[in-house]
């Protein structure tokens, strides 16, 4: 056991947990964060993605223990006027939504890098991510308008 | 494309509703079966075998039940000695028990059972269980177990689930669970052209991004279950059999699913977690891992031995097809697919000498079940590239031969039933015209060769099926719809909500669909095999138009008028006599006298059929109806790598009517998606009956990378005449031709023709350096 201190979705805690315990099983628990599941439990899939510090993580391969004063957040946790959710539902992105949130994130880790992917840069980011309903063309789709969406944002923030 | 019934003034059907629970889906904040609130429970693991086919002759618990967390340890031998032949559940045939006793049939079945405070506990003392064998021979494929012995099973015995497999009970000395038998004409009188070859594809799996979980305890006399099932009427069913309990004393409940292609039906974990709950009197839960939801179920493996003949004017007069499903070790819904793909093994043409054997083959390997085309897409493989290898030989234009020789309205199809409402003709047509066929291409670039192909798919509808549904609809006008069908994805919570409000006037967002409970919602065979847009969708149709009669009764009552006076609207009801008008808030609170009442409708929808015959499987009605679906594709092989490469998948599927048509382009594009997988990847492989890529490092599935160039979803809508609206079920039709379509892209583009999927790279340059 040891005690570590996360702050996740913008909420700091410190809690006490296994050496071996995942920050999958940790972020469930401890948080309630229904957005992290699991599908594989060996880093194929990604339903189980969280950002750390705006990095994509495969949460079912990391052990809690290494992320004491981690700032880590899951797509239950972003803002109510999140452009990439909402571009997420204006596209229809979702069909059973189970694998939906891991790509989310991993949409918020592509534009934080990169504000304007082009389509290969888009399909090289989420290659690793699996929609077993065959949901790829919108959330293609969804992943370009909210970088559309954004760029807009920041000019008017700018102007 | 015509209308059945005209728009009434509020438009649901046939709309672009947003999908109920889209931005939870999205934020991760919906609740899946896992997910949702239970009592606190103890987690259970099981210990599994190690042998394809053994005796069990000791099993040591000690060191297991010794173990740190451990509360107890439940052998098969516990389980029978409380239940008896009981623990053998099974849609088909009641041959399969929750935890194995006496024997093992497959590497990976489980034996015992770990109860424990804690997965890892669990799964860790689950580890400690020894188990001693006496080794059996195995048998590991279709056409060795189809010859005599080794046998699986020592005697078949017939679940009472399906009516016509109980001439069975007591059968012995076979692996074949089950044959079905089309003879029609006879194809050793014709000559002409004729093509022949083997077939193979290999069993996959469904791979739902959600893992199966169930969850169980007591609830005083009664046991209550939380499960990922699609089935929840089934499991009701089968959990009272095997406890031996009334219905009321077995409540099922489920949520959303995150997935299922067919892999969360009938007995998965749910009859382990029921067992152990009731026996123990503790609620457990269990979450299987990727790796055992491998073992769960597959898809089958099939062989087909197929021939097809054409005459001089190029019209096929013979079709032939030796089928064998491989089911593994347990049939599960196999004999159900067999007959019911079988009877399209001749593929949707017309054809006057026809024979199929289509067998169901017990193997000790995990057992197989439904998925996603419930064994059609494994018939299709042959019949498509037999058309499609016939027209070529009589140097005919694919497109052409097909049309002459395809199945149209009102016509006969081989097994004796009519067409109806089955589009092959304009499927065929609109994916044809989407990928440009006819119109010139660059053949060859450097490597790559280029080329195109075609196939279409016919499937029956499950039939005979049952359905209901409760309509309560709530003082304030909005309503909720009590059904026992799952939305696990293909958005069946939209569409019954649209066809409801369609009928009552409602609009997006007004009519809630409550989540299966069998406490609460009502009986509903499966949601499975395309069945619930129309089995369902009519009986909400039906339950709203009570509704709705219900509600002009009241309001001629309040107007004083003859009720074929009112007319409900989206304003509410209206009389034609005096122009007065009431909204149904008003009415029902008139009618009541209070707020927050609800008024309730129900209704019932059936379908039968006629059985085929036991002689020549042949029937006037073997199914409600029928599904058309079409494929074509264009692609690039690299002459050099094998690489495949698809430019534009054009796929179109004959929906009848699309209640929501932003869902059916969905389902046609995610069966399409699917099937590019089994078309290119995606497989199963054994080796002496072990899984050897049972995890998704070394299972390969479709991901962003593999999607073609360009997908083009058609939605055909040719209106069935009792479809809701017209409407049939979509969520198979594009899976079904998909494979061939692109074996057949391949052979227009390297002249090889190859009958083994799937097209790896190596299985391509191998059939390139054999060609002659
Ligand atoms: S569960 Fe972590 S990547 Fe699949
Ligand atoms: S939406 Fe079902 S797995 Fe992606």
């Amino acid at each position: 056991m040891r005690e570590i201190e996360l702050k996740v979705n913008g909420l700091r805690r410190k809690l006490g947990v296994a050496d071996d315990e995942l920050l999958l099983d940790v972020l469930r628990r401890e948080f309630g964060t229904t957005s992290v599941r699991e599908g594989c439990g060996v880093g194929a899939c990604g339903a189980c993605t969280a950002l750390v510090g705006g990095k994509s993580v495969s949460t079912c391969l990391s052990r809690a223990a290494r992320f004491d004063g981690a700032e880590i957040t899951t797509a239950d946790g972003l803002p109510d006027d999140d452009e990439v959710v909402d571009e997420f539902v204006a596209n229809r992105a979702m069909q059973c939504g189970y694998c939906i949130p891991g790509f989310v994130m991993m949409a918020h880790e592509l534009l934080g890098e990169n504000p304007q992917p082009t389509d290969e840069e888009v399909v090289e980011h989420l290659e690793g991510n699996i929609c077993r309903c065959g949901t790829y063309s919108e959330i293609h789709a969804a992943i370009k308008a909210a970088a559309t969406r954004r760029a807009a944002r920041n000019e008017r923030a700018t102007a | 494309m015509t209308t059945v019934e005209s728009r009434s003034s509020v438009a649901a059907v046939g709309e672009r509703w947003a999908r109920v629970d889209g931005r939870a889906k999205v934020r991760g904040e919906l609740r899946y079966a896992a997910d949702q609130p239970v009592r606190p429970c103890l987690d259970v693991a099981v210990h599994r075998s190690t042998r394809p086919h053994a005796k069990i002759t000791a099993i040591d618990t000690s060191r297991a039940l010794a173990a740190e967390g451990v509360v107890a340890v439940v052998t098969g031998a516990d389980l029978y000695a409380e239940f008896g032949d009981r623990l053998m559940t099974g849609p088909a045939f009641s041959d399969q028990p929750c935890l194995a006793y006496g024997k093992v049939r497959y590497v990976g079945e489980p034996i015992a059972a770990v109860i424990a405070h804690g997965v890892k506990q669990a799964r860790e003392a689950a580890e400690l269980i020894e188990v001693s064998y006496d080794e059996l021979e195995p048998v590991h494929d279709v056409d060795k177990a189809v010859q005599g012995a080794p046998f699986v099973h020592d005697e078949l015995r017939p679940s009472i689930v399906f009516g016509d497999l109980k001439h069975l009970r007591g059968k012995r000395d076979t692996n074949v669970n089950y044959e079905y038998n089309l003879r029609k004409g006879d194809p050793s009188s014709v000559s002409g052209t004729t093509v022949s070859y083997d077939f193979w594809c290999p069993p996959t799996h469904h791979v739902p991004i959600e893992l199966p979980y169930a969850a169980a305890w007591c609830e005083g006399e009664r046991l209550e279950l939380m499960a990922t099932t699609q089935t929840p009427s089934y499991v009701r069913q089968s959990l009272a059999d095997l406890l031996d309990l009334p219905l009321n004393r077995v409540r099922v409940r489920t949520a959303p699913l995150g997935g299922s292609f067919g892999a969360k039906m009938y007995d998965r974990l749910e009859p382990l977690v029921a067992a152990l709950a009731w026996t123990q009197k503790m609620a457990v839960k269990i979450t299987a891992t990727r790796e055992e939801a491998f073992l769960l179920t597959t898809r089958h493996g099939c062989a087909v031995a197929g021939s097809m003949t054409a005459d001089e004017n190029g019209m096929i007069v013979a079709s032939t097809s030796d089928v064998r499903y491989d089911t593994g070790a347990y049939a599960d819904v196999g004999p159900r697919i067999t007959a019911k793909s079988g009877l399209v093994a001749p593929g949707p043409y017309k054809i006057e000498n026809v024979r199929v054997k289509s067998r169901c083959v017990y193997t000790n390997k995990p057992s197989a079940g439904p998925f996603r085309g419930f064994g059609v897409p494994q018939v299709t493989w042959a019949h498509e590239s037999l058309a499609d290898e016939l027209a070529r030989q009589l140097g005919e234009d694919p497109v052409e031969f097909r049309r002459r020789n395809m199945l149209r309205e009102g016509d006969i199809a081989p097994v004796g039933t009519p067409m109806h409402s089955a589009d092959f003709l304009g499927s065929l047509d609109a994916v044809t015209e989407a990928i440009g066929w006819g119109t010139p291409f660059v053949k060859q670039e450097g490597t790559l060769v280029r080329g195109r192909g075609v196939a279409v798919g016919v499937k029956a509808v499950l039939t005979p099926t049952i359905s209901n549904a409760v309509v309560q609809l709530n003082q304030d006008g909005s309503a909720s719809l009590l059904i026992s069908t799952i939305d696990m994805g293909q958005g069946s919570d939209t569409i019954m909500a649209q066809i409801a409000a369609e009928v009552l006037c409602l609009g997006e967002g007004d009519v809630r669909v409550i989540q299966a409970d069998t406490d609460v919602t009502p009986y509903d065979t499966i949601t499975a095999g395309s069945r619930s847009t129309y089995h369902t969708g009519n009986a909400v149709r039906l339950a709203a138009e009570n509704m709705r009669d219900k509600l002009v009764e009241l309001a001629a009552e309040r107007f004083g008028v003859e009720a074929t006076d009112i007319k409900l609207t989206s304003d509410g009801l209206v009389s034609a006599q005096t122009q007065e008008t009431v909204s149904v808030s008003e009415l029902l609170h008139g009618h009541f006298g209070a707020r927050g009442t609800t008024l309730t409708a129900e209704a019932n929808f059936s379908t039968s059929w006629q059985p085929y015959d036991h002689e020549n499987g042949l029937s006037p009605q073997v199914t409600e109806h029928w599904f058309a679906g079409a494929a074509a594709v264009q692609l690039t092989v690299d002459t050099a790598t094998g690489r495949i490469h698809i430019e534009h998948l054009a796929v179109a599927g004959d929906v009848g009517r699309a209640i929501n048509p932003a869902m059916v382009e969905q389902q046609l594009s995610g069966a399409a998606i699917m099937g590019i997988g089994h078309a290119l990847f995606d497989q199963m492989v054994f080796d002496e009956g072990q899984i050897v890529n049972g995890t998704l490092l070394d299972y390969q599935l479709p991901s962003i990378k593999d999607m073609p160039d360009k997908l083009t979803p058609i939605i055909i809508e040719s209106p069935h005449r009792t479809g809701p609206f017209g409407a049939k079920g979509v969520g198979e039709t594009t899976i079904i031709p998909l494979a061939p379509a692109i074996a057949n892209a391949v052979r227009d583009a390297t002249g090889v023709r190859i009958t083994t999927l799937p097209l790896t790279p190596e299985r391509v340059l191998t059939a390139l350096e054999e060609q002659p």
